[in-house]
């Protein structure tokens, strides 16, 4: 549909260049503000794709927990623009050689994955058997409590390592 | 134009990059784990792309752990930033050090 791929480039086009000013920000709270988007972005690439359960949860969890609480550290840690230190210029041209290669070979390989693509033949899940199963919600559901039940309950339990971690971390004095 | 799919693998190959410039060159530790942020986003971005191209729903299934536990790690690696700045006093990565030399 034409509709649907001039909106899947605008929302491409929002998250490169956002995460390329992050890049160039001096201001901690304003790479942390350029990551809010590219997340909106990417939770809007994901609701145009028809998995609205990843979408919802990225709303959620990590673009309304986890940047509200990297927002709260800069906040809490006062963190004001980073002081000029000098351009150390090979270390900027080293980093830019290095994404620079690694885009150009990666690439090269997707484009041409892309040329010999085979129908895919795997998989049963299409839109339309998932809409007719009772919608992408459910069939996921349906699939992380019965196959994916082991991680879930792993899952549940590393939660509780990190609640437990980050109380003892915030508790501890060092002054002895 | 291009296919979608093939937009949206050159997309998280892009974003993939700027977390790894953001963790090599920015002297900010608070900084460096928002580069952690974005590389995790675009592993996200890949996997449910290959997800929708198959067919299958493993790949939304594993999705769902990924923010799960980046949720877990970035909440840990704040208390961590702000015990680095409680001994240091600040969060460069220049200044938080104690070997001499």
């Amino acid at each position: 549909m034409e509709n649907n791929q001039f909106i899947l480039l605008i929302l491409c086009l929002v998250a490169v260049v956002f995460s390329t000013l992050m890049v160039f920000f001096r201001n901690p709270l304003s790479v942390a503000l350029s990551l809010l988007m590219v997340l909106l972005a990417s939770g809007g690439i994901y609701g145009l794709m028809g998995e609205h359960m990843v979408a919802a949860i990225q709303l959620v969890v990590y673009a309304g927990a986890i940047m509200v609480l990297f927002i709260f550290a800069i906040m809490l840690l006062n963190m004001k623009e980073e002081e000029h230190e000098k351009n150390n210029t090979p270390t900027i041209f080293m980093g830019v050689l290095a994404g620079l290669m690694i885009l150009l070979g990666v690439g090269a390989f997707f484009i041409e994955a892309d040329k010999n693509f085979m129908a895919p033949q795997a998989g049963p899940f299409t839109s339309n058997l998932m809409e007719q199963l009772g919608g992408n919600t459910k069939v996921l559901a349906h699939a992380l409590f019965s196959q994916g039940f082991i991680p879930f309950e792993a899952i549940s339990l590393a939660l509780l390592v990190a609640i437990v971690g980050a109380v003892v971390l915030a508790k501890r004095k060092f002054d002895q | 134009m291009i296919s979608s799919t093939l937009l949206l693998q050159l997309t998280s190959l892009y974003l993939f990059i700027m977390g790894l410039v953001l963790i090599f060159l920015r002297r900010n530790t608070l900084v460096i784990l928002l580069g952690i942020e974005l590389l995790l986003n675009s592993a996200n971005l890949l996997l449910v792309t290959y997800s929708k191209m198959h067919h299958v729903l493993d790949g939304q299934l594993q999705v769902f752990f990924v923010i799960t536990i980046a949720a877990a790690e970035s909440a840990i690696g704040l208390s961590i930033v702000v015990n680095l700045f409680r001994n240091f006093g600040s969060v460069k990565t220049s200044q938080t050090k104690t070997l001499l030399g």
